[in-house]
């Protein structure tokens, strides 16, 4: 009798099949011991932030303004028109500018009133006044070129000169310090959105955690001199929450940064110590 | 003579079947679990098999939960003795254009059994083009710029020798 298959032909397939299936099988244990059934994907956070509002309950101040640009700073309102700014001297400690009003030039500082308007504070090319609870801001005359950068070396003598006036000259606005809060001027929050290596230079940030949970995010160092030294932010202070939403995840800060270009205010919830403070500022 | 031949054939269909069978959705899956312990994500939209390769298509890339690129291709090709990483348009994240080139058109990452402790990279995009090294023994990273188009945003962490633009780095 003859046969269909050479024997031998058909003992080679057989232990191919075999092969195929041992290597399977091994592939099958392997998924269904150590592999997982589905991957890890990342959730965005679809839920709605809370609605930010800066309200302001100390007694005998102005109610809340029905139009948000009426507390702005930025137009000047009054007889303030009646002011002008001659020079600036702006040191860490103290704030001296020289105005011109009803053609008498007068030198004010931090807390000095000028009809009627008190002077309280001062960034490299403005002064801000207040009067009646609302702030005015004026800027600075450009009469002769060359007289604000001297009022600003003038007042970095104190500290590191180059740095300063490096920043100063690169980065046009201020931080000015207006009591319960502090005016950040726009094109300086503008400058470093897009900057953000100056940042880091700056100021150190890493994350404060619990456990395994992100609990915000504490400030290493602050550079001496640079505008993130007028913040009020201090070695060793933890932000907690921004604008009332919890800074608890790198996405939560990067959300600030990505958004910080078009706000106007800007809330700071940090642990000092123990305590607990806010820090107001107005992006203005 | 024989002998050896079935052997080679041997191997070469066990080889062949270890690739073909090989669970390489699971396997990504692992990889996902081991990047997530790093804090990195990868949400894609879908996962196409291949014999030897696995393909992510529009990929988003989350480091921290912040997302850092959108790949459009992402392809892991293994022969087991060479493996490439392959990933297609990856466009950075809008935030952090300020920080690095945002448009990278091609870059290849790969791994040769010939050279086991060194992997190269090879990518070209809007900072033009770059072929580098890196050494897993010594865990540093070697990268030549070729052709230099838009690197203001990381001149600062760029050296330059005789050949041009270089950026070196240890991990």
């Amino acid at each position: 009798m003859k046969h269909l298959f050479k024997p031998q032909m058909f003992k080679g397939l057989l232990a191919l099949l075999i092969l195929l299936l041992i290597i399977k099988l091994l592939w099958f244990v392997v998924e269904v011991v150590w592999l997982p059934s589905t991957g890890v994907e990342h959730a965005e956070e679809k839920g709605g932030k809370a609605l930010y509002y800066r309200v302001k309950l100390t007694p005998n101040e102005a109610p809340a303004p029905t139009k948000p640009t009426s507390t702005r700073p930025t137009k000047p309102q009054g007889s303030i028109k009646d002011i002008e700014l001659l020079a600036i001297y702006n040191a860490s400690d103290i704030t001296v500018i020289t105005v011109s009003y009803k053609n008498k030039t007068k030198v004010l500082s931090k807390g000095d009133e000028i009809n009627g308007f008190v002077l309280e504070g001062a960034g490299s090319n403005f002064a801000t006044f207040s009067k009646n609870a609302k702030t005015y801001q004026i800027s600075l005359l450009k009469s002769k070129k060359g007289d604000n950068s001297v009022s600003t070396t003038k007042s970095t003598a104190s500290g590191t000169p180059s740095e300063t006036r490096s920043s100063s000259s690169k980065v046009e606005g201020d931080i000015v310090d207006a009591g319960d809060h502090r005016l950040v001027d726009k094109s300086l929050v503008e400058h470093y959105a897009k900057n953000m290596e100056e940042i880091t230079k700056n100021i150190g940030i890493a994350e404060q955690k619990e456990g395994k949970d992100l609990k915000g995010f504490r400030v290493t160092f602050v550079r001496k001199n640079s505008h993130f030294s007028k913040l009020g932010l201090r070695r060793g202070d933890v932000i907690k929450s921004i604008n009332g939403q919890e800074i608890t995840s790198y996405n939560a800060a990067m959300d600030v940064y990505k958004n910080i270009n078009a706000m106007d205010s800007l809330s700071l919830t940090i642990t000092r110590g123990k305590e607990e403070m806010e820090l107001e500022y107005e992006i203005n | 003579m024989q002998m050896v031949k079935k052997i080679f054939i041997t191997l070469f269909i066990a080889w062949f079947a270890l690739l073909v069978f090989m669970p390489k959705q699971a396997l990504y899956y692992k990889l996902e679990e081991e990047l997530a312990k790093n804090e990195i994500k990868i949400n894609e939209k879908a996962i196409e098999e291949g014999v030897f390769s696995l393909t992510l298509k529009q990929a988003s890339v989350y480091v921290k939960g912040i997302k850092i690129a959108t790949i459009e291709e992402l392809t892991l090709f293994t022969l087991l003795f060479y493996t490439k990483v392959e990933l297609d348009s990856l466009l950075l994240d809008d935030s952090l254009k300020a920080m690095a080139p945002q448009q990278t058109d091609k870059a290849v990452l790969s791994h040769s059994m010939l050279s086991p402790l060194e992997a190269s990279v090879n990518a070209e995009g809007s900072f033009g083009v770059i072929e580098g090294s890196i050494d897993l023994k010594e865990r540093n990273l070697h990268i030549n710029f070729s052709e230099t188009k838009e690197i203001e945003t990381i001149r600062s962490l760029l050296k330059k020798d005789e050949k041009g633009w270089y950026y070196e780095t240890s991990f």
